[in-house]
């Protein structure tokens, strides 16, 4: 990931979900279709990705797309 | 959401049928790019046949898509898709299942629409009537450890959790006897793992013993409900973990008490798929084998008789095993076919006279041996046995033949057993196709009914006419009313018939039970038989009483006795008994679907008249008939009628 634009697009191709770039910054209780199960299965997308472990803990705290971005790249 | 599980199919053959070519793309990839034009719903038949080439990851990961899709869009384009009302229920976290639960259920091109219950909420959903859990076609009620566990306080000893587990289950057991009183579809209860992160806190081997033990029993009690209730399916996860899924994902079990692990949601989901297909009457019937390196090693037309490996050698061993694993499927009903590009003489010599041999002539419905196209062969086979195509499995190793019919003929599930042959066994177990919730008699007969069938058709071909042919075969027919041990094989029958079935309504035991004990209804077995033997339990015909008359709700007749006059001999009898009761007229129903057609002029061809036709204008698939009693119809004069109203059991 090159930057939270990749994120996007990984949540819209492999989720499904029918975020922009414009719901980056949002808290994610406002962007549309978000639920915690994506969390679950965003773990493991972004660790094949990133090839190495990410904190399932952490993005479980995340209220944002950017933090998750932040927490991936990191 | 309450709707039965009817597979309403307005047949729209138009459907779009946009080749996608394997191999110029990959199906993720095809899948993704619809996905990504929004077109899922659209070209749903064409996801269909993709996500049917889809595993692991590739499978989930469309299985997320695809539950973003709302199953309404779908069936807007493609009414005629059936689809399966899913509550999930549990004690832990659960929404990682719908995914992979959507996914496999596309595979078999149903919809699923899922309703998740709360954590550790099944208590309360499986025990509030109307709570949504007893309307739905399938009940899920996930168990895993922690069931059990959270609820055991620090420190503790196996007798602690002896005790919880007594009381779970016996709660369970509770739940499990409402629930099947009240709830339209069956309950899917499952075994408990035991964990290892559980059981190496006790350190000494005497506790684990007694731990491991009751674990077992309990477990052992949980799988007899599902003997004892018909209403009840208990997946045994044993097997599963036994092919080395892991039970239990640390993350997502302590972060998200998701206690079973995604990759075991996603092996329950793959075998939860196959009794949602059951629902929808859409269970395989036929397994057709292809023979050279399928059934035994070598090439017969090379190495001869005597050449190949059906026993002894290791690769021969490997082959016997795969014939033992498809001699016990035909032993349960699955009518076992060959189909070999092969001489009909050789093929017939080594199945008749190889020593070693497990499968015989005889345990095959039909052996096919020739040089015809194998798509041709299994249509024509699909024909001669008066069965869809869509209830084939076929298994070949060459990735040519199985790519040939997998592009001739879709609807048919493909295992194409490539590799060693030591896999092929696991390769035809892989998916439940053949999986049903129990047998009936007629199972265990049916190779030799349907072998009767083909005989029946060649006696046929030597008389002129067909009423000389039907005096000479002697039909007899029993209408009786339905007792209990006949309840399994009539919802059998509606889940599945296909052809003379003139709603598809799709019965589970419980409601077969629930109407033969309302007093308001007539429920009827149709037995036949013939100078060639029993048919067995052959058809359902399902009434009600209402003030104007009595309603005919359903008919169904196994395709094997079609044309017989059975049919006629059936509704003079049910048209007799309304006249004898007092009814004032007789009414019956027709509703369209994909593979009905055969009955759509079942009512009038015998004297009832259409009504409401002119307010048929917003369903154009269902059409309601009334006899008015004035006339008589008469069963037919070549068969022995035997009929019997009364239950022998109250």
């Amino acid at each position: 990931m090159k930057d939270v634009n990749d994120l996007i697009g990984m949540l819209r191709d492999q989720l499904g979900l029918p975020v922009t770039a414009e719901d980056a910054a949002r808290h994610l209780d406002q962007v549309p279709g978000w639920d915690s199960v994506h969390v679950l299965w965003l773990v493991t997308v972004l660790e094949r990705d990133a090839g190495r472990r990410v904190s399932l803990a952490d993005l479980l705290e995340a209220t944002s797309i950017q933090e998750i971005y932040e927490l991936a790249a990191a | 959401m309450g709707g039965r599980a009817v597979s309403t199919a307005t047949g729209s053959s138009a459907e779009a049928t946009r080749d996608i070519e394997p191999g110029v793309r990959s199906a993720l990839a095809s899948f993704l790019a619809l996905n990504a034009e929004g077109r899922l719903a659209a070209e749903y038949p064409v996801v269909r046949r993709l996500v049917a080439g889809l595993d692991g990851e590739e499978l989930l990961t469309a299985g997320r898509l695809l539950s973003r899709l709302d199953p309404e869009d779908v069936l807007r384009e493609h009414p005629a898709t059936p689809a399966v009302s899913v509550a999930i229920t549990g004690h832990g976290t659960l929404s990682m299942l719908v995914a992979p639960l959507t996914a496999q259920l596309a595979r078999h091109g149903v919809l699923l629409r899922p309703t998740v219950g709360n954590y550790d909420g099944y208590v309360f959903e499986l025990s509030e009537p109307g709570a949504g859990a007893t309307e739905a076609d399938l009940a899920l009620c996930v168990l895993d450890p922690m069931v059990v566990f959270d609820e055991i306080p620090v420190p503790w000893r196996p007798q602690d959790v002896e005790q919880k587990l007594a009381e779970k289950v016996a709660l369970i057991e509770g739940l499990t006897a409402r629930f099947t009183a009240a709830a339209r579809g069956p309950l899917v209860l499952n075994t408990m793992p035991l964990p290892r992160r559980f059981t190496a806190q006790l350190i000494d081997h005497r506790s684990r013993a007694r731990l491991g033990a009751a674990w077992r029993e309990a477990n052992a009690r949980l799988l007899r409900l599902g003997t004892e209730h018909s209403g009840v399916v208990v997946i045994d996860l044993d097997p599963l973990l036994a092919e080395g899924v892991a039970a239990y994902e640390p993350r997502v079990g302590v972060y998200a008490r998701a206690h079973l692990s995604p990759d075991l949601l996603a092996a329950y989901a793959r075998e939860v798929s196959h009794l949602a297909r059951n629902r929808v009457g859409r269970t395989k019937k036929v397994l057709a084998l292809d023979l050279d390196e399928t059934l035994w090693g070598g090439i017969l037309g090379d190495d001869g008789v005597d050449g190949i490996e059906v026993a002894g050698t290791f690769r021969g061993e490997a082959f016997k095993a795969v014939q033992k694993a498809a001699k016990q499927f035909g032993s349960q009903g699955v009518l076992l076919a060959a189909v070999s590009k092969n001489e009909a003489a050789t093929v017939s010599r080594a199945l008749r006279e190889h020593p070693e041999m497990t499968l015989r002539e005889e345990d095959f419905v039909r052996v096919t041996a020739n040089w015809e196209p194998k798509h041709e062969n299994l249509a024509r086979l699909a024909r001669a046995l008066n069965v869809g195509v869509d209830s084939f499995v076929f298994a070949d190793d060459s990735a040519f033949e199985c790519g040939l019919v997998r592009r001739e003929l879709p609807e048919v599930a493909v295992i194409h057993l490539d590799g060693d042959p030591a896999e092929h066994v696991g390769r035809l177990l892989a998916d439940g196709w053949f999986d049903v919730p129990e047998l009936t008699a007629e199972d265990r007969t049916r190779t030799e009914k349907y072998r009767g069938e083909l005989v029946r058709s060649d006696f046929q071909h030597s008389f002129d006419s067909i009423e000389d042919y039907l005096r000479e075969l002697d039909v007899s027919v029993r209408l009786s009313a339905v007792e209990a041990d006949d309840v399994a094989r009539v919802s059998q029958l509606t889940l599945r018939t296909n052809q003379f079935n003139l709603t598809t309504e799709r019965l589970a035991p419980a409601e077969v039970q629930a109407l033969a004990d309302d007093p308001r209804s007539l429920v009827l077995a149709v037995r036949s038989s013939d100078r060639f033997g029993d048919n067995g339990l052959v058809g359902a015909l399902l009434a009600h009483r209402e003030a104007d008359g009595l309603h005919i709700d359903n008919f169904v007749l196994s395709c094997r006795v079609f044309s017989r006059g059975i049919e006629q001999a059936c509704l003079a009898t049910v048209l007799e008994h309304a006249r004898d009761t007092g009814a004032g007229a007789v009414f019956g129903t027709y509703r369209r679907s994909a593979k009905n057609g055969i009955v759509a002029d079942l009512f009038p061809r015998f004297g009832f008249h259409r009504i409401g036709a002119d307010d048929a204008a917003d369903q154009p698939d269902v059409a309601a008939y009334r006899h008015d009693l004035a006339t008589k119809l008469e069963s037919p004069s070549h068969i022995r009628l035997t009929v019997e109203l009364e239950r022998q059991s109250a």
